[in-house]
């Protein structure tokens, strides 16, 4: 088998003592600064990258590829501990996993996510060395139409998220959609809705409305109620999660895998999808899935898996094509290009030794982030009990350096603050921040490839239902919105019984 | 999953505003203002978009969800506004803009302790000392994370 | 006490300035570069920051301050003390197109800076996807000519290089493409390898490994001499359209009012690290040009702002404008 023999040769490259070290160091580098209040991995990656340019080439991706993980897995332990998320595949973890850390479960969400994580980048890991290259074809039938029909099939998971009220739920992402359009136009280079203000020519960026809306609004309410902060510090549970917990979790992590893996494949970040994707299907395929929301185990399982998987396989076109998929990979694409490795088709077989080594690496790197974060769990668990006078000035600090350093800009950082003030309004209004920034997310690609759609059918839109894959990914749209508005509509006809 | 609509209507009557109508308000003013910014955009048509169709679509559809807010919660009842809590917001905004004042002008080094001395008087059970021990502590800590192990370019010291 | 202040301040002043520009630099420099890390322009800058520390006897940092087709990082720049330790890397988007792309610049690229040098520049290529029936860049401009508005043309989005440097290529051919608007290379590689776009161009960094893939098809590079990374493609003066050379330049500039002898301590710094072997080769295998003899220096790339600005704003204007309708 040719995959074995590769797989040999790369783990040969990445088992040396140099490699290895280097991996252990990203990886640990990657958590701590991944770690950081509204860190996440693209902000990590871009402050970190210079400090790997003075390695060789595979040492250097080896050690930028374990700063990814690292920061990736860094950003979930944030969105656990205090809500939060460093990007948008960790928003979801924020719903179910703070929950968990409120009641004190803190130590089995991070455990659950740790493992999970492990299970999906193993599978991924094979995945890529396996089916990287045919895999390739799959993603090239997405075009911008398939890939906004794929949107609005994530719109409709957004309902999914809601724990309240779907409607409120529903207007959030249309507020989502609508900060999206902050920026400037994609086709005539207008500036819309910036008041003038350069920096928001480049749109809001995700991290300061992240911060504001999710982590700084939260330290306001905390401040608030000072009962529901200290119940956080009163019960510490177990640290790991034990046997049924972990039953529980099998399914939710295969599933999460399988999605993540598929989703992250697709240029053009379809890997965002992945967390919000399983989420849903965990939820709806739940026995009760009033607990979602309220600390189920399933809702950090899943997504945590899917977000590693889909992590792991959005490597597939920057590895085979040399096409960057997201922000990340074109970090990667950097780092390669200032080593002198052009990415592109040829890598794999111009530079085998990178290539293979690389996707061993990323198997080690998963090990590593386990071996490092259980211990860490411990610590992390501990921080809760710090106590809250204390906690929240800290985390300002951290997040105020962090949100400085990622463009080395003072206006992000009033950014944040103007984001806390909207986000905590929003609390007082029983507003939820996760379904916005899904829609935040979401409506970027969406406006981009709805546009390049219109102009590459030349404005017509039966381009969505002529294409067979987007016609059928909107198929799926729709039946996932009628089956999420049914048991809406029956709980309505019970109460109109009721009355 | 809806309890909040569905439960029953009136469980905090009393006075304040109905939340879901400031609710409605907060989006139909966030509406107005990007119809205002967008008023001015090419709108173009569906066959060839232009800047201004999406955000000015959306805006309307966001306003309108407002409006069925306010009515429905008008209809219905439910929970109520409760007061903000002001020194939080105060202190801990404001510690974020001071951080955003020095951090270039005086550097790290007066900037750290400075934003979370101010923060930490967001809450009633403060203790100054305590409080600015750990603020030079954490910032000392920071200096050394940020400047020297990770070689950042943030600027420590700007003002001798 | 007042007035004796005053005097130490003007006793300082007076030994400062003069001392400063000698002993300069006497603490690490930092140099802005107004994109994200890991782009063209930001590899450039590291390369040759690494030598031109070396020369200085002082580190210089990197500060990536992106935004806005990288005027932000260079407004920011154009504002810093012109005391020599703060410079920036500019290039063809914030030195040539940008004052006809961003009505409200903060900055104008020829008057407010003290220039340094060019540094280094990136041929740009025209590509084609596979479906385009030509071979050469005579049978893509006959194809592209007869096609009209029905060719689809990529680019990376208002303020790219390949959006100013395309819509140059259309305007001198008269080609009346379709637009296709997107967000970086990457993806509208990815539409261009499926065969949904036609046409772009772009930096060599971003198309070679394609290129030599033959996953694409190059017609031909914008530059007087071919390129050592791809010497089998023409260039367009070889192909019948010498007009059309470009190139992404990056060059090195201080604020306004740098003192002169700085200026050619750096400027110095600069020319020297660009003859050091080993950033000579890591920019050949990058497919940059750098610039040699008379193309270096301060009056050199203020002649190149000067053109370059000249050049690109009535091309971009008049194409803007015929979106904005």
């Amino acid at each position: 088998m040719d995959i074995f023999s590769n797989l040999a040769m790369g783990f040969g490259v990445a088992f040396t003592l140099q490699n290895l070290f280097l991996c252990f160091l990203g990886c640990m580098i990657g958590t701590l600064v991944g770690v950081l209040p509204g860190v996440g991995p693209v902000a990590t990656i871009a402050m970190l990258l210079p400090i790997t340019f003075g390695l060789d080439p595979t040492g250097a991706l080896i050690m930028l590829a374990g700063i990814y993980y690292g920061a990736q897995y860094g950003g979930s332990t944030t969105a656990i501990l205090v809500n939060i998320p460093g990007e948008a595949t960790a928003v979801v973890t924020t719903l179910d996993g703070h929950q968990m850390a409120k009641q004190g479960r803190a130590g089995v969400a991070l455990g659950v996510a740790a493992l999970g994580s492990f299970f999906a980048g193993c599978v991924a890991t094979i995945f890529i060395a396996a089916l990287g290259a045919p895999l390739t074809r799959f993603a090239q039938l997405f075009g911008p139409a398939e890939y906004f029909s794929l949107m609005v099939m994530g719109l409709v998971f957004s309902t999914v998220l809601a724990r309240g009220s779907i409607l409120k739920a529903l207007l959030m992402v249309f507020l989502g959609l609508l900060l999206a359009t902050v920026g400037t136009d994609l086709e005539t280079g207008q500036e819309r809705v910036t008041l003038g203000i350069q920096q928001l020519s480049d749109g809001v960026d995700f991290a300061p409305l992240a911060m504001g809306i999710f982590g700084f609004a939260e330290i306001i309410r905390n401040l608030e109620n000072p009962e529901a902060r200290d119940v956080v510090r009163s019960k510490i549970g177990n640290l790991l999660p034990n046997w049924s917990e972990i039953k529980q979790s099998i399914k939710p992590v295969l599933r999460g895998t399988a999605i993540g893996s598929i989703l992250g494949i697709l240029p053009g970040n379809g890997a965002v999808l992945g967390p919000f994707a399983s989420y849903a299907m965990e939820k709806k395929l739940a026995k009760d899935p009033s607990r979602f929301g309220k600390g189920a185990i399933e809702g950090v399982a899943g997504p945590e898996s899917a977000n590693n998987a889909g992590a792991q396989t959005a490597f597939i076109p920057l590895l085979t094509l040399g096409i960057p998929p997201n922000a990340v990979m074109a970090l990667m694409v950097g780092a390669m290009t200032i080593h002198g490795i052009i990415p592109g088709p040829q890598v794999m077989t111009k530079n085998p030794e990178l290539f293979w080594g690389m996707i061993a690496s990323m198997w080690i790197g998963n090990a590593m982030l386990v071996i490092i974060n259980l211990p860490l769990v411990g610590i992390w668990v501990k921080l809760l009990k710090v106590p809250y006078r204390l906690m929240f000035p800290a985390i300002l600090i951290f997040c105020s350096i962090g949100i400085y350093s990622i463009n080395n800009s003072i206006q992000d950082v009033y950014f944040t603050a103007f984001f806390a003030l909207v986000g905590y309004i929003m609390i007082k209004l029983g507003f939820e921040p996760a379904p916005m920034l899904l829609g935040f997310v979401l409506g970027k690609l969406m406006e981009e490839k709805l546009r390049q759609a219109l102009i590459l059918s030349r404005g017509s839109f039966t381009t969505f239902i002529e294409r067979p894959v987007s016609a059928t990914l909107l198929a799926v749209a729709l039946i996932m919105l009628v089956i999420a508005l049914l048991p809406a509509m029956s709980k309505k006809r019970d109460q109109a019984f009721q009355e | 999953m809806s309890e909040q609509i569905s439960g029953e209507p009136d469980k905090e009557s009393g006075r304040g505003i109905l939340q879901d109508v400031g609710a409605g308000v907060f989006l139909i003013l966030i509406s107005l203002f990007f119809l205002w910014q967008a008023w001015d955009l090419p709108r173009g048509s569906l066959r060839a978009m232009g800047a201004g169709m999406l955000p000015m679509s959306i805006a309307v559809i966001l306003g309108a969800g407002g409006v069925l807010l306010v009515i429905m919660s008008l209809v219905k009842g439910g929970e109520r506004l409760t007061t903000p809590h002001v020194r939080g917001l105060f202190f801990v905004l404001g510690g974020l803009i001071l951080f955003g004042l020095t951090v270039r002008w005086l550097g790290l080094i007066v900037a750290g302790p400075l934003s979370m001395m101010f923060a930490s008087f967001a809450t009633a059970d403060v203790r100054p000392v305590e409080a600015a021990i750990f603020a030079v502590v954490m910032t000392a800590f920071c200096i050394g994370l940020f400047k020297f192990l990770l070689g950042l370019p943030i600027p420590i010291i700007t003002f001798i | 006490m007042k007035k004796l202040l005053v005097a130490v301040a003007g006793l300082t002043a007076l030994f400062a300035g003069p001392a400063l520009a000698q002993n300069y630099p006497t603490e690490p420099v930092t140099m802005i570069v107004p994109f994200a890390a890991g782009g063209p322009t930001d590899i450039i800058a590291r390369l040759v920051a690494e030598p031109m520390s070396r020369f200085l006897g002082q580190q210089i940092i990197i500060e990536n301050v992106a935004g806005a087709g990288g005027t932000t990082g260079i407004t920011r720049g154009a504002e810093a003390q012109p005391n020599g330790y703060t410079i920036m890397m500019g290039h063809m988007g914030t030195h040539g197109a940008a004052p006809a792309l961003y009505p409200n610049l903060k900055y104008n690229p020829a008057a407010d800076f003290a220039p340094i040098g060019v540094a280094a520049g990136t041929p740009i290529i025209i590509v084609g996807s596979k479906k385009v029936p030509a071979e050469d860049l005579q049978g893509f401009i006959a194809w592209a000519k007869k096609q009209g508005d029905k060719a689809n043309h990529a680019h990376a989005g208002v303020g790219s290089v390949s959006h100013s440097t395309g819509i140059l290529l259309n305007s001198m051919l008269g080609i009346k493409s379709t637009y296709i608007p997107y967000t970086g290379t990457g993806p509208a590689l990815n539409d261009m390898l499926s065969g949904q776009v036609d046409y772009m161009t772009d930096q060599i960094v971003n198309l070679v490994g394609q290129i030599n893939a033959g996953a694409v098809k190059a017609f031909a590079i914008a530059t007087p001499k071919r390129s050592p990374a791809l010497p089998n493609l023409p260039t367009t003066k070889e192909a019948g359209l010498g007009g059309y050379e470009v190139s992404a330049w990056n060059a090195v500039f201080a604020p306004k009012g740098t003192p002169q002898a700085i200026v050619d301590k750096l400027s110095d710094a600069l020319s020297k690290a660009l003859d050091d072997a080993n950033a000579r080769k890591r920019l050949d295998d990058l497919g940059a040009v750098i610039p040699e003899g008379a193309e270096r220096g301060s009056a050199a790339l203020q002649k190149l702002v000067v053109s370059e600005v000249a050049r690109w704003t009535p091309v971009l204007k008049e194409a803007m404008a015929a979106q904005k309708k």
